[in-house]
């Protein structure tokens, strides 16, 4: 019998961890109120390598110098699952973290829904006016702000003036419709490889392209009084979106269902003549390792012109920094973003070629033609509708489909009908 | 059946098995390969068929850090407690479903085939909510608790078929011999069904080696993750996927599936053969 | 323990009887008790987040209630939302055909392998056993990229092979049409699954009585007479578990689908179900809806597998 008692045990031992379950899932008790005075660990969510270590030593040194008794714990997450992570953490009262990094335009999807605690008290403090707008904008509803931006990054166009002279270009050039052309001449000039891009623009690469919409003053979506409204059916779109299909046709040669993850590789193989990308790049194209440091003698950079000769309004990317409303220990995860929003963090930020997360410092970036370019993209960045329900269309890959058609000559009146109610079918839900 | 073969047909059946070997050892060569080539070699438009004047910079990158064996000691962890628990478990179950007639035994199986068919892209976030109520987040325990739910249909299903294979007569005679019901399940039976666990436990071993969904919501903390999660470290650092890294790490994953696999491979083969036809 | 408890082996079906009232009574409590722990574990595993998903399917359920605000009870709004939206039809009927194709093909392919491997050298079918073990172990994250690196459209090797031999696929977008996309999903789904089914039916192959060949080969059969009077019936049950595990494991098709719509596909004309309610899920953040559809897509493998189960449960009511 000795088995069956075993067997009983164990199915008794199962019931309670089943009733354990059931009584524990009701009893979220909100502590955030907790001012915080005692000691803890705080844990701090940092994406990817992105994050150089030299700033995270000190941040966990100068916080636990300030907070004695209290710890800074950095745990680095991936990008790769991360919505998946935070809708699932940030839920959590027990394994919550306390600082969290959020892509900026995934941050509206956490701060509409409650996930973090409410900063407009702190706003000030932390940097007010000199903080990157287009950011606190996007974390802003209601006039309350739930995130901070935390570093910013924005591209620009990288050249081969080898290629420039070759093909009769002797200036870069200032504005959109003399970089079409140029980019056109280009790839005229080098019919071999056959897939050489004048300018090199991937199918599903809407976050480069999107300069082109917003340089003749269209956009993916506005604001409608209470409601948001697909924009890219406006004439306004329709025009840019023709320059991105010529440039699809005419200057690109990247495929039409490719994505811009892979530079490196056509660029050493001698296919791009230009191309949008952030500044890392320059470190990957001049290794020996990685790259091509024959070709990439011959890089340039310039920030991507605007109609108007100014620079075009680029996307900014970048990442935001929330404080998880779930969190036990409010103050002290404030004192954790005070600190990494402060000057000397953020100065090892743009010493790594971050765009800090305030104007002010955008001095620390550098004076060289690179640093020129970044702080000139920054300039007239731009930001992805503030729209609550924006990364949903980024999760269901809206507009790289939409791009992806356009490469491949779709029409673009009936391709942007078609996004365009989608986008407000799904923003104002 | 196999020694009545004309030549032909001999050499048209091996001919085509050289063109299996080659279709399915391919895509694993190929990972191989390039997990031993720079980057700028990796993706080009010339390929590179062989290794040569390789380089180990993929593998060295991987290695450091010391995250690769805390995610391989959870890896293990959770795998074999999956394997032997879920082994343990279906094979009374197995032996429930085969040896005796009761009420609701079709509904039992039957309920296990629906259980197979539930969609877990929805799962995993209630899944995330019963752990944390357990309080097992970022455990070995509760991990695994989920593993062994995920493959325990599958295993009793093929269990079944093993137990079935098994003479009944030989429990019989173990009785007579005044051994108990469930002495002569372990001490007869069980052996007996070494080959059959072994198949069953590959099956187990694979999900639980390679499951990435629910490992990555749970298993937040840097020492805690599994080999999956961690090789996620390198498909989206700053700097692009590091694709070197990625085909090293993953060569690194798969050869202890390797090795676990030629371990017990000729008990598969013969265990997939003394019981699979019962299904 | 009692040793006179009753107990039909699966093979005979005359119980060894002794004493009707005690039979009863021991049959019923031990079968239950070894059932126990592999129930409890599946109750303890799947119970909660599968009432949970029931309910949330009736639950206007989205970020905001994740994060504590009391969800709405909306009836089965979710329901009828998912059934009157034109595109989840379109997505079921590309699944199922999906499914269809890529079960089909998996068992076929798996058979013939397995019918080959009998006919092999023992070297050869070493090797090919092998190869097969190297596919089946390849951990999926590792397969899905080195896929992707194949099929890639400026440096894949499948362009650069087909361009080679004279064939215009330079640049060849294997992802971009949709017919195209399944294609290559086809490819890596079967590459993945037919080691499972051909060592199976491997198996089973080799428990076909050799006698039984051997007395229609003296009648005078053929070789396609033969597999089909001899062999088939010998293997059908084999075939019929791996057919209805190969229908219910493509339906649920994620990881593959997933990962390509990320190398180049157009999503929206490529979702299958198991990306669909990833996508209203996690990506959209509509967790009631995506609790409906999975419900819808749990009723529709059930539909889908009713006939081989039932086909099963004769059998297994005849053992």
């Amino acid at each position: 019998m000795r088995m069956k008692k075993t067997l009983a045990v164990a199915a008794v031992g199962a019931m309670l961890a089943l009733s354990a379950c059931g009584s524990s899932d009701g009893s979220s008790n909100d502590k955030s109120a907790d001012s915080g005075s005692k000691t803890a660990d705080i844990r701090v969510w940092l994406n990817g390598a992105d994050t150089p270590d030299d700033a995270r030593a000190w941040l966990k040194k100068t916080f636990e110098e300030q907070n004695p008794g209290s710890t800074l714990t950095i745990e680095q997450q991936e990008w790769d699952g991360l919505v998946e992570k935070l809708t699932t953490a940030l839920s959590s009262d027990k394994e919550t973290p306390d600082v969290v990094e959020v892509g900026n335009t995934q941050a509206p999807t956490f701060t509409t829904a409650g996930a973090f605690s409410d900063l407009t008290d702190n706003l000030s403090d932390l940097g007010g006016d000199d903080l990157l707008k287009g950011f606190v904008d996007g974390a802003t509803i209601d006039g309350k702000t739930f995130a901070v931006p935390y570093y910013a990054g924005s591209t620009y166009v990288f050249y081969r003036k080898d290629l420039f002279k070759k093909a009769g270009i002797s200036a870069v050039p200032i504005t959109t419709d003399e970089f079409v052309d140029d980019a056109i001449k280009l790839k005229k000039a080098n019919p071999t490889p056959k897939n050489f891009s004048g300018f090199w623009l991937p199918g599903q690469d809407w976050r480069d392209g999107a300069a082109f919409l917003w340089n003749t003053g269209g956009d993916f979506a506005v604001k409608d009084g209470d409601s948001w409204k697909g924009a890219l059916s406006s004439p306004a779109s329709q025009e840019g979106l023709a320059t991105v299909q010529k440039i699809f046709k005419q200057a690109s040669g990247a495929p039409a269902d490719a994505t811009e993850a892979d530079p490196v590789t056509p660029f050493c193989a001698g296919e791009i003549g230009m191309m949008v990308r952030p500044g890392w790049v320059k470190g990957m194209l001049e290794d020996a390792k990685t790259g091509c440091p024959d070709i990439a003698k011959n890089l340039g950079v310039f920030p991507v012109p605007g109609a108007d000769g100014q620079p075009a309004p680029v996307l900014l990317g970048g990442s935001d920094l929330g404080i998880s409303a779930k969190s036990q220990h409010q103050g002290l995860a404030e004192k954790a973003l005070a600190l990494m929003l402060s000057e000397d963090y953020q100065s090892i930020l743009a010493h790594h070629g971050l765009t800090p997360a305030k104007n002010s410092l955008s001095s620390k970036l550098g004076s060289d033609e690179y640093a020129q370019a970044t702080i000139a993209a920054a300039s007239n960045a731009k930001l992805t509708p503030a729209a609550a329900n924006w990364a949903l269309i980024e999760g269901d890959r809206t507009l790289e489909d939409l791009f992806s058609q356009i490469a491949q000559g779709g029409d673009l009146a009936s391709l942007a009908d078609k996004a365009d109610s989608h986008i407000a079918e799904v923003l104002n839900k | 059946m196999a020694n009545r073969v004309s030549p032909a047909g001999r050499l048209g059946a091996n001919l085509a098995g050289i063109a299996i070997f080659l279709v399915c050892a391919f895509p694993v060569y190929w990972m191989v390969n390039n997990s031993f080539l720079p980057r700028n070699k990796i993706r080009n438009p010339d390929p590179t068929w062989v290794p040569f004047g390789g380089t180990l910079a993929n593998y060295r990158r991987v290695l450091t850090g010391g995250r690769i064996w805390d995610a391989l000691s959870m890896s293990l962890m959770v795998t074999l407690a999956t394997v032997l628990i879920s082994l343990v478990f279906a094979f009374l179950a197995a032996v429930a479903v085969t040896r005796f007639r009761f009420r609701g035994r079709i509904s039992f199986i039957l309920a296990l085939l629906v259980i197979q068919m539930i969609p877990v892209e929805g799962l995993f976030i209630s899944q995330y909510k019963m752990l944390e109520g357990f309080g097992l987040l970022n455990t070995v325990v509760g991990l695994t608790i989920v593993y062994v739910a995920n493959v325990l249909p599958f295993t009793i299903w093929t269990l079944r078929g093993f137990v079935a294979g098994v003479p009944y007569e030989l429990e019989e005679a173990a009785m007579i011999d005044g051994c108990s019901r469930m002495q002569a399940f372990f001490r007869v039976t069980f052996p007996l069904l070494a080959p059959g666990l072994v198949a069953t436990g590959v099956f187990g071993f694979l999900q639980a080696w390679n499951e990435f969904t629910l490992a990555v919501v749970v298993m937040t903390r840097e020492s805690k993750q599994t080999l999956p999660v961690w090789l996620s470290v390198f498909t989206d650092s700053q700097k692009g996927v590091d694709w070197g890294a990625v085909l090293a790490a993953s060569t690194i994953i798969a050869v202890p599936v390797i090795v676990f696999f030629l371990i017990v491979q000729g008990r598969m083969v013969s265990g997939l053969t003394s019981g699979a036809v019962k299904g | 323990m009692t040793t006179t408890q009753e107990v039909l082996p699966a093979e005979t079906s005359t119980p060894v009887s002794s004493g009707p009232e005690r039979r009863r009574r021991s049959v019923n409590a031990l079968p239950y008790g070894l059932l126990v722990p592999a129930t409890a574990a599946l109750a303890l595993a799947l119970g909660y987040p599968l009432v949970r998903q029931v309910v949330l399917s009736f639950q206007d359920f989205g970020l905001a209630q994740q994060f504590g605000k009391p969800p709405e009870w909306v009836g089965l709004q979710n329901y009828r939302e998912l059934v009157t939206d034109s595109y989840l039809w379109k997505v079921v009927l590309r699944s199922v055909l999906f499914c269809l194709a890529n079960a089909a093909l998996t068992a076929c392919l798996g058979l013939a392998v397995a019918l080959l491997m009998m006919r092999m050298s023992k070297v050869v079918r070493i090797a090919v056993q092998a190869g097969l073990l190297l596919a089946w172990a390849m951990p999926v994250v590792a397969s899905m990229t080195v896929w992707t690196f194949l099929f890639d459209t400026q440096y894949g090797i499948v362009n650069w092979l087909l361009t080679h031999l004279g064939l215009d696929f330079d640049g060849h977008a294997w992802l971009l049409h949709p017919m195209s996309f399944f294609g290559v999903a086809t490819v890596i789904v079967v590459w993945m699954s037919v080691p499972f089914v051909a060592f199976t039916m491997y198996a089973a192959l080799t428990q076909v009585p050799e006698e039984l060949v051997e007395a229609a080969e003296i009648d005078g059969a053929t070789g396609g007479q033969r597999f089909r009077h001899v062999v088939l019936p010998t293997i059908r049950p084999v075939l019929y578990v791996v057919l209805l595990l190969q229908i219910i494991w493509d339906l649920r098709v994620f990881t593959q689908i997933f990962n390509l719509q990320k190398a180049g596909g157009v999503t929206e004309q490529t979702n299958l179900l198991g990306t669909f309610i990833y996508r209203q899920g996690v990506g959209g953040g509509h967790f009631g809806l995506a609790s409906a559809a999975a419900m819808f897509m749990l009723a529709l493998a059930v539909v889908m597998t009713a006939p081989y189960v039932r086909l099963m449960l004769k059998q297994e009511k005849e053992a």
